[in-house]
């Protein structure tokens, strides 16, 4: 028997520094500063500890607490449409481009992605105009099929805004899924889809037994992207309708709630305290959508090497 | 039934032409065998058939019926891939029954030929692992599988075993020719492989940039190649090739003999030669030789020997085996 001998292995935390200190210094200590300042609370001037008080605040007092289920609430719609519309449009946009007989592949492909790679400012603005129904051209574009009294105000109708805003979102970030499933789709082989062919799969079986199980993983990645991305969005709600998130607080999703609660907004005053407990609660909802698909969904997802 | 038949194939693929004017028939039963270099557009041809490409030009008729129309499935004829190309989600039972699920096939019908074909190849343990789970020779009977469970007229097999080890290989190609025994279906199959289609073929297809050099039984294209590429491309180590002129052989300009069938002998012979290398197989060795004259040439003799580089040897070429080639390349029959 060999003496075991245990080396500490100097080289490999010294390696792994200064991943280690950039990460914390801008990732991890201002998560734990974050989540330490929900604790505390200014009494005379001065900062205490309060426990969990800011909690029961956000929770319990009505003007924060139902201010707060409505974001919420008006997250998981806007998640929803994501989910229902962005997805399933990514996925066929992907299949399209995929297939052989279409031409100009590579310009519909940059053509669709654009959008995603546009400043929200300037989505925003561009859809508020294409949709003003002063200046706008949509009026006008109905007109011109004769459905002009289809047009309404959507962006400033309580019924419509929230979902406008979101297929707005759709238009602009549909390319990210597409390309990701595109991806996926040209890395099946292509023998694979020949002995399809050859067992008389063709058409919309072969892209419901053959090409969708194979992209399936591609789908929770997406999944779960989209969920980070849509319950941390803020910045086109906030150039198109504004920090409120009008009209009444209709299009409030979690992101433009705690920028007004953090930093304030109008005659609202920003409090430091109230804006750390609501960016904690927000992280956990986050972290809980993320660990539910990673431990529920994804181990149930293979992953096919071919 | 399963006979195939060729009518001037011809494909290009833009400008390039990969195929030219091919005419073949295949006979019910038949087991034949494509071989040539890479590139030479074997694979294309056997994907003509199988009808994942279409031909340029010419016509493609299976039982007496033209199908250059019809796809993939309806032509009767099922594929083997080189990468075995398994539906990496389904179970080996799922992989082998989905051809006849798509048609619609009775469920009871579906399992009875899928364990028919598992227990024909030794599958049946396996019927309920997934393609990740298998070896790459379990792989590739599972494919062969998925082949025999649709009951085709014609089997198509591309390069099937070059995935394999050599211990593997042997094996499959056994199993190959025993199937076929059994089966009694018409097989087409790709190779690059010499053993492989010396021992499987009724008839080789030799094919050389697009066009047919040469079609025959084994042994007649061993014995009687038509030209020099069929000669130099049939048989290992390769025919040797020497100017007529240099052997005072008259009316040819090439004279190929193949490495066995020269004679060496340590005293006596017509060719005084160098060795300058050897390599023993065990069961045959070859002889790498330099003649002042002649220039290189390999020799076969069977058995072990005790000759080193550098000795020098006397070689005597066999007259009554010498292949003739004219300008052409083409081989002269002797009247
Ligand atoms: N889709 C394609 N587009 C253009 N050229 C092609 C295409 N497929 C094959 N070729 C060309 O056709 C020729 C024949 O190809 P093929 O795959 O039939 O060769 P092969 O005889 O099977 O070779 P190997 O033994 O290496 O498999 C090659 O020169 C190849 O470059
Ligand atoms: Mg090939």
């Amino acid at each position: 028997m060999t003496p075991k001998i245990k080396t500490i292995r100097w080289h490999i935390p010294l390696l792994l520094l200064p991943a280690v200190i950039i990460y914390s210094a801008i990732m991890i200590f201002p998560l734990l500063a974050t989540l330490n300042l929900s604790f505390f609370n200014v009494e005379e001037g001065k900062q205490v500890f309060v426990g969990i008080a800011n909690y029961i605040v956000l929770f319990g007092n009505e003007i924060y607490s139902e201010k707060f289920w409505n974001a919420l609430g008006n997250n998981a719609y806007f998640f929803m449409i994501h989910m229902l519309v962005q997805n399933p449009l990514g996925i066929i946009l992907a299949a399209m481009l995929s297939s052989k007989k279409l031409r100009f592949t590579a310009f519909y492909r940059t053509a669709i992605f654009i959008p995603a790679i546009l400043s929200f400012v300037i989505v925003g603005f561009v859809w508020k105009l294409i949709l003003s129904p002063l200046w706008g051209i949509a009026p006008d574009l109905l007109d011109m099929i004769g459905l002009k009294s289809l047009f309404l105000p959507w962006l400033g109708k309580e019924a419509y805004a929230l979902t406008t805003i979101s297929l707005i979102s759709v238009w602009q970030y549909i390319g990210i899924p597409m390309m990701l499933i595109y991806a996926a789709l040209l890395s099946i082989p292509e023998e694979v889809v020949e002995a399809a062919e050859c067992d008389g799969i063709t058409g919309s079986s072969l892209f419901w037994k053959i090409k969708l199980p194979l992209i399936l993983p591609s789908i929770g990645i997406i999944s779960i992207l989209t969920f980070v991305g849509n319950f941390n969005a803020f910045d086109l709600i906030y150039a198109t309708q504004g920090a409120l998130g009008g009209p009444g607080f209709t299009t409030d999703i979690l992101g433009t709630l705690l920028y007004r609660t953090f930093f304030g907004f109008q005659l609202q005053l920003g409090d430091l305290y109230a804006g750390s407990t609501l960016a904690t609660v927000m992280f956990f909802i986050i972290l809980a959508g993320v660990c539910g698909y990673l431990f529920g969904v994804q181990n149930r997802l293979r992953r096919y090497q071919f | 039934m399963g006979t195939l038949k060729l009518k001037n194939i011809s494909k290009s693929f833009g400008n390039v032409e990969v195929l030219r004017d091919i005419s073949l028939e295949v006979a019910d039963g038949e087991f034949v065998i494509f071989v040539g270099p890479s590139g030479c557009g074997k694979s294309t041809l056997l994907r003509i058939i199988a009808g994942l490409e279409d031909a340029t030009k010419g016509e493609v008729i299976i039982d007496g019926q033209m199908v250059n129309h019809l796809g993939a499935a309806d032509r009767g004829i099922s594929m083997v891939f080189q990468s075995y190309a398994l539906y990496p989600h389904m179970t080996v039972e799922a992989n082998m029954g989905l051809g006849l699920k798509q048609a619609k096939t009775p469920k009871a019908e579906i399992k009875a030929r899928v364990t028919k074909a598992a227990n024909m190849l030794e599958l049946t343990p396996l019927l309920n692992r997934r393609p990740a789970e298998l070896s790459g020779g379990q792989r590739q009977r599972v494919a062969i599988g998925r082949s025999i469970v649709r009951e085709p007229k014609i089997f198509l097999f591309d390069e099937p075993l070059s995935n394999l080890d050599a211990a593997l290989r042997v094996n499959t190609r056994i199993e190959i020719a025993n199937l076929h025994n059994s089966l009694n279906s018409s097989m087409i199959y790709v190779t690059h492989d010499q053993v492989e289609a010396m021992t499987l073929a009724d008839k080789i297809v030799v094919l050389h940039d697009g066009k047919i050099e040469q079609i025959g039984h084994p042994i007649e294209l061993y014995n009687h190649p038509c030209n020099m590429f069929v000669a130099g491309f049939i048989g290992s180590p390769k025919m040797n090739f020497f100017d007529a002129d240099k052997l005072d052989v008259k009316n040819a300009i090439t004279v190929g003999v193949r490495p066995e069938h020269i004679k060496i002998d340590a005293k006596q012979g017509d060719y005084e030669c160098e060795i300058t290398y050897v390599e023993h197989l065990g069961s045959d060795s070859n002889l790498y030789l330099t003649h002042p004259k002649l220039g290189a040439f390999t020799v076969r003799v069977f058995g072990q020997v005790a000759y080193a580089r550098g000795e020098t040897l006397h070689a005597s070429l066999l007259k009554e085996s010498m292949h003739k080639f004219d300008e052409h390349e083409n081989v002269i029959t002797d009247i």
